[in-house]
C-alpha cells in the first residue's frame, strides 16, 4: 500500500517535470503537441479530453454554454503563452474537439431527457408518432384498434406497447420510427412484402423480424449504454466534425440493428432464447472495435477529414 | 371353572325355577350373576352377558374392564385369548340363552296370568261363558238384560212376549258398559267439561253438568268426544308405524354399516352355483390397510432416501480423502526434493573453489526449480483451504447438500412487463434496472444466507410463454411475477398461472408469487391479488406463498426468499449457516 502511495506521487510529480522539460524542449505546450502530432479525430480528441488543463476548465463553465468554448479557448491561449497569430490552426483544431467533447456531453444529457420522459398514452404527439410507426412498418394494412393484438405482428410484446417502453422512454420510440428511414430494404423487407406463410419459412429471421420492436428497444439499450459508458466517444469524434447531435444518436442506432442482424444470422443461434447471449457477445464485439482510435461505426456517415483540418 | 360352574348351576336353578312356582323366583334370579364381579346380569345394559370365545360368560361392564392385550381380551377364568374386532366389546355376542332364560325368570310367575289373559283377548268372545250355564260359551249379548248368552239360552230365557223385543245383539257388537259417575251413582256420565280449569276431571253426568261442580261450563257429548279422540288415536297409530318403520330401517342401516366397517364372512355363489364363504374386507380393514401402504412407502422411500444420502456423503469422502492422499503425496515428493537439493547445495558448499565454480550452473539452475517449487506451493496453500468439517444441510426432500451453500433453482415466470428481470438484478446488484422487454432470457446466481439460488428470468412476450417449459425441469420453485399496477391483465396471469400449475414438471415445485410494484398507487392489495387469482382454490394441495414487493426498493423481495428457503431446508438446519 504504502509503495503504491508513493508511486501514485511520484508518477505525478515525474510527469510534471516531464512535461517541463518537454516543453522547454519543443518550444511547444502539451495541447500544440497533441494538435500537430495526432491525426484528427477521436485519437486527437480523446487525447485532449484527458488534458487537466482542459477537464478543469470544461467542468466548470463549458458544459453548460458550447458557444462559451472561444472564449475558454482565448483563455487557454493565453495562459499557455501561445499567440494565436503564429498558431492559426491551433486555434481551429482546438475549437473542434472542445466542440466535439461538449457536444458529447451534450448528447448523454439529451438522451437521457428523451429516455425518462415517459410513453404517454394521453399525449396525442407521443400516439401520433406511435401510429406513424405502424404505418412505416405496415403500411398495407391498417391497424384496428389502438390496443390491439397487432402490435405483436411487428413485435411488440403486448396488445398495447406502451407497456414495452417503460424502460427506454421515448427514446426508443424515436429509434424505432426513425430505424425504418435509414435501414436497407433487406431488413424490412420481410415485415411489409412476405405473406404469412413465406415469413414462417424465413427461419432465420424469426427472432428479429418478429420482433422488431423488442429487440430495438434492446438495441436503443445497448446503445445507450455504450453512450453512457463512454465508449461511443471514439465513433462520434470520429463521424462528426463538430458536436454530435441526435441524429448521430439515431444513425448510430440504426448501424447497430443493421450489424446486430447480420451478427444475428452468422451466429445462427437454435431459437430467440439465445438473444441475451447473442447480444452479450454483440456488445463485446462492438466495445472491442471501438477501442480502435480509427474506427467509425458507420463509414457512410463519416465526416471528411478536411472539415476537421479546417 | 367358577364362572362355568356358576352358569350351569344358575341355569340349573333357573330351570327348576320356570317349572316351579313364583315363589322360587327371587332365589334364582340371584343365582345367575356375574362370576367376575357378582352381579346379577340384567337383560341389556352394562350388565349384560357376553360370550367369550372359551364359552365363558362375563357381564359386559366387567368385559370393559379387563386389559387389552393388542386387539384382544383374556379370559378371567382360563386366560384364553379372545380377539375383539373393531367394536371393541360391543362386539361380542351376547349370551342369547342366558338372556332368554333371564327373560323367563323375571317373567316367570307373571307370565303365566299373562298367558291367561292373553288367551282370553285372543279367542275373544268365544271363550266368555254364558251366564245362564256355564258350561256354555256365550254368543249373543242382551242390551237390555246386560248379560252374556249363548243361541241356546238366549231362547229360552227370551222366550216370553216381553222378554222376546229385548235386543240381542252379537257379542262383537256388545255395546260398552255405561260408566257411573262418582259423585251420583245412578246416573250415567254423559258429557265431557270442556272448560281449561276441568281437564284433570272433566268427566260429567247430567246432574254434574246442570246442577254439580260442572255447572255452567261448556260441554260436549260423551261419545262424539270419545270417537274423536279414538280417530286422533288412529292417526297417531299410523304415524307411530311409519315412525316404528323409519326406526327399524335406520337401525338395520346402522347394522349393515356396523357389518360394511367390520366386514366378514360372506356367502358368495361362484359361477358353477356352489356356494362357498368368502372373506370379505370392511372399510375399516381397508382404512387400516391403507396407513399401513401408507407408512411402509414412507419407510422405504426414508430408507431410499437415507441411503442415497449416506452414499453422497460416502463419495464426498471418498473423493476428499484421495484428493489430500494424493496432497499428502506430493508433499513427501516435495520434502525429498527439497532435501536433495539441500544435501547437494551441501555438498557442493564443501567442494573446492574449482569445482564450485563449474557447478554453478546446476545450482542456479536447482535454485531455480526451487524457487518456482515455492511459488506453486504458495499459490496453492492460498487456494486451498484445509478444513476437516463436512457441512451438512438436508433439503425438505431429504436430499443431503455437502459444502457451506446450498443450491436452488428457481424460474422467474410472469406476464411481460411484470417485473421479473428487475426484480433479478435488484436481487443480484441491488440496483435498478432500466427494464427494456427480456428477449429469451437472464440467469443469475443469488446467495442469501446459506442458500445460492440460480435464478433463470424468462421474457414474458406471448411468443415466448411456450418456451416456459424447457425452463421447469429440476426446478424447485417458481416465482411468479404479477404487476399490482395493472388490475386489466390480473385474468390474463390467472390464465398463465392455471397453464403454469396443471405442468407436470412443476407438480413439486414450490409457488413464490410476488405482487409487484405495490409502490405504485392504486396497486392492488395483496390480499386483492389473491382474491382476483383465487390462488386458494387454484394451488389447493401444494405449497405457496404471495409476498408483496415493490422491485424499484426491493422491499418484500428477500421475506419472499426468506419463505423459499424456509421451504426448501428441512426445518433447523437453516439455523446453521
Amino acid at each position: 500500500m504504502f509503495v503504491q502511495v508513493c508511486l501514485y506521487f511520484y508518477c505525478k510529480c515525474l510527469w510534471r517535470c516531464l512535461k517541463f522539460v518537454v516543453r522547454k524542449l519543443t518550444g511547444q505546450c502539451e495541447l500544440q503537441r497533441i494538435c500537430y502530432n495526432t491525426k484528427p479525430g477521436a485519437a486527437r480528441t480523446m487525447k485532449i479530453g484527458n488534458c487537466r488543463i482542459l477537464s478543469s476548465r470544461l467542468q466548470t463553465s463549458v458544459s453548460v454554454h458550447p458557444d462559451a468554448i472561444e472564449k475558454t479557448i482565448d483563455d487557454i491561449m493565453e495562459l499557455k503563452r501561445i499567440n494565436p497569430d503564429i498558431n492559426p490552426q491551433l486555434g481551429v483544431s482546438l475549437q473542434a474537439c472542445l466542440l466535439q467533447i461538449v457536444g458529447y456531453r451534450n448528447l448523454i444529457a439529451e438522451v437521457e431527457k428523451l429516455r425518462r420522459e415517459p410513453y404517454d398514452s394521453e399525449n396525442p404527439q407521443h400516439e401520433e408518432m406511435l401510429l406513424k410507426l405502424w404505418k412505416c412498418l405496415k403500411p398495407n394494412s391498417p391497424l384496428k384498434a389502438r390496443i390491439s393484438k397487432q402490435w405483436c405482428e411487428i413485435g411488440f410484446q403486448g396488445d398495447d406497447p406502451k407497456t414495452d417502453f417503460r424502460g427506454m422512454g421515448l427514446l426508443g420510440l424515436y429509434n424505432l420510427v426513425n430505424a425504418w428511414q435509414y435501414l436497407d430494404d433487406f431488413f424490412f423487407s420481410p415485415l411489409s412484402q412476405f405473406s404469412k406463410a413465406e415469413w414462417e419459412k424465413k427461419k432465420f429471421d424469426k427472432a428479429i423480424g418478429y420482433s422488431f420492436a423488442i429487440v430495438g428497444i434492446n438495441i436503443t439499450d445497448l446503445a445507450y449504454n455504450l453512450l453512457v459508458s463512454g465508449a461511443l466517444k471514439t465513433h462520434f469524434y470520429n463521424v462528426a466534425p463538430e458536436a454530435p447531435t441526435l441524429t448521430h444518436f439515431q444513425q448510430t442506432f440504426c448501424y447497430l440493428m443493421h450489424e446486430f442482424h447480420k451478427f444475428w444470422i452468422e451466429e445462427d443461434p437454435l431459437d430467440i432464447m439465445e438473444f441475451n447471449r447473442v447480444r452479450e457477445k454483440f456488445h463485446k464485439r462492438i466495445l472491442k472495435q471501438l477501442q480502435n482510435p480509427e474506427m467509425a461505426l458507420c463509414p457512410h456517415f463519416a465526416a471528411s477529414e478536411s472539415l476537421i483540418n479546417m | 371353572m367358577s364362572a362355568l360352574g356358576v352358569n350351569k348351576v344358575g341355569a340349573g336353578a333357573g330351570l327348576d325355577s320356570s317349572r316351579g312356582s313364583g315363589g322360587s323366583r327371587q332365589a334364582a334370579v340371584k343365582v345367575l350373576e356375574c362370576g367376575v364381579c357378582e352381579d346379577v346380569f340384567s337383560l341389556q345394559g352394562d350388565k349384560v352377558p357376553r360370550l367369550l370365545l372359551c364359552g365363558h360368560t362375563v357381564c359386559h361392564d366387567c368385559l370393559t374392564r379387563l386389559p387389552l392385550h393388542g386387539r384382544a381380551v383374556r379370559c378371567p377364568f382360563d386366560r384364553q385369548v379372545t380377539e375383539l374386532g373393531d367394536s371393541g366389546v360391543w362386539g361380542l355376542k351376547k349370551n342369547f340363552a342366558l338372556l332368554e332364560l333371564l327373560e323367563r325368570l323375571q317373567n316367570g310367575p307373571a307370565g303365566q296370568c299373562g298367558t291367561a289373559e292373553e288367551a282370553i283377548g285372543l279367542s275373544g268372545e268365544s271363550s266368555i261363558r254364558c251366564d245362564e250355564d256355564e258350561a256354555h260359551v256365550a254368543s249373543v249379548y242382551c242390551t237390555v238384560c246386560a248379560t252374556h248368552l249363548c243361541a241356546d239360552c238366549s231362547q229360552l230365557t227370551h222366550s216370553t212376549k216381553t222378554l222376546a223385543k229385548h235386543r240381542r245383539v252379537p257379542l262383537a257388537d256388545k255395546p260398552h258398559e255405561k260408566t257411573m259417575c262418582s259423585q251420583h251413582q245412578v246416573h250415567a256420565i254423559e258429557f265431557v267439561c270442556l272448560e281449561e280449569g276441568c281437564q284433570a276431571s272433566p268427566l260429567m253426568c247430567c246432574v254434574c253438568k246442570e246442577y254439580g261442580k260442572h255447572q255452567g261450563h261448556k260441554h260436549s257429548v260423551l261419545e262424539p268426544e270419545a270417537n274423536q279422540i279414538r280417530a286422533s288415536i288412529l292417526d297417531m297409530a299410523h304415524c307411530i308405524r311409519t315412525f316404528t318403520e323409519e326406526i327399524s330401517d335406520y337401525s338395520r342401516k346402522l347394522v349393515g354399516i356396523v357389518q360394511h366397517i367390520e366386514g366378514g364372512e360372506q356367502i358368495v355363489e361362484d359361477g358353477v352355483g356352489m356356494a362357498h364363504t368368502e372373506h370379505v374386507p370392511g372399510t375399516a380393514e381397508n382404512a387400516r390397510s391403507c396407513v399401513r401402504a401408507y407408512f411402509s412407502d414412507l419407510h422405504e422411500t426414508l430408507c431410499r432416501q437415507e441411503e442415497m444420502a449416506l452414499s453422497v456423503v460416502d463419495a464426498h469422502v471418498r473423493e476428499k480423502l484421495i484428493w489430500l492422499r494424493q496432497q499428502q503425496e506430493d508433499m513427501t515428493i516435495l520434502l525429498s526434493q527439497v532435501s536433495t537439493a539441500c544435501l547437494h547445495c551441501e555438498k557442493t558448499l564443501q567442494q573446492d573453489d574449482c569445482r564450485v565454480v563449474l557447478a554453478r550452473q546446476e545450482i542456479t539452475r536447482l535454485l531455480e526449480t526451487l524457487q518456482k517449487q515455492q511459488q506453486q506451493f504458495t499459490e496453492l496453500a492460498d487456494h486451498v483451504q484445509l478444513d476437516a468439517s463436512i457441512p451438512v444441510t438436508f433439503t425438505k426432500d431429504n436430499r443431503v447438500h455437502i459444502g457451506p451453500k446450498m443450491e436452488i433453482r428457481v424460474v422467474t415466470l410472469g406476464l411481460d412487463g411484470a417485473g421479473k428481470t428487475t426484480i433479478l438484478f435488484k436481487l443480484k446488484q441491488d440496483e435498478f434496472m432500466q427494464p427494456i422487454p427480456t428477449i429469451g432470457f437472464n440467469v443469475e446466481t443469488v446467495e442469501y444466507k446459506n442458500l445460492k439460488f440460480t435464478i433463470w428470468d424468462v421474457g414474458g412476450k406471448h411468443k415466448l410463454r411456450p418456451l416456459w417449459k424447457h425452463y421447469y425441469l429440476n426446478t424447485q420453485a417458481v416465482v411468479f411475477v404479477v404487476d399490482s399496477s395493472h388490475r386489466d391483465r390480473v385474468s390474463e396471469a390467472h390464465s398463465e398461472l392455471a397453464k403454469l400449475l396443471t405442468e407436470k414438471e412443476l407438480r413439486d415445485a414450490l409457488l413464490l408469487i410476488f405482487a409487484n410494484k405495490q409502490d405504485v398507487a392504486g396497486a392492488l392489495s395483496v390480499e386483492e391479488i389473491t382474491e382476483l387469482l383465487s390462488l386458494h382454490k387454484l394451488c389447493c394441495g401444494r405449497s405457496w406463498y404471495i409476498q408483496g414487493c415493490d422491485a424499484r426498493s426491493g422491499t418484500g423481495l428477500y421475506e419472499g426468499l426468506d419463505w423459499l428457503s424456509r421451504q426448501l431446508v428441512a426445518a433447523g438446519v437453516l439455523d446453521v449457516a
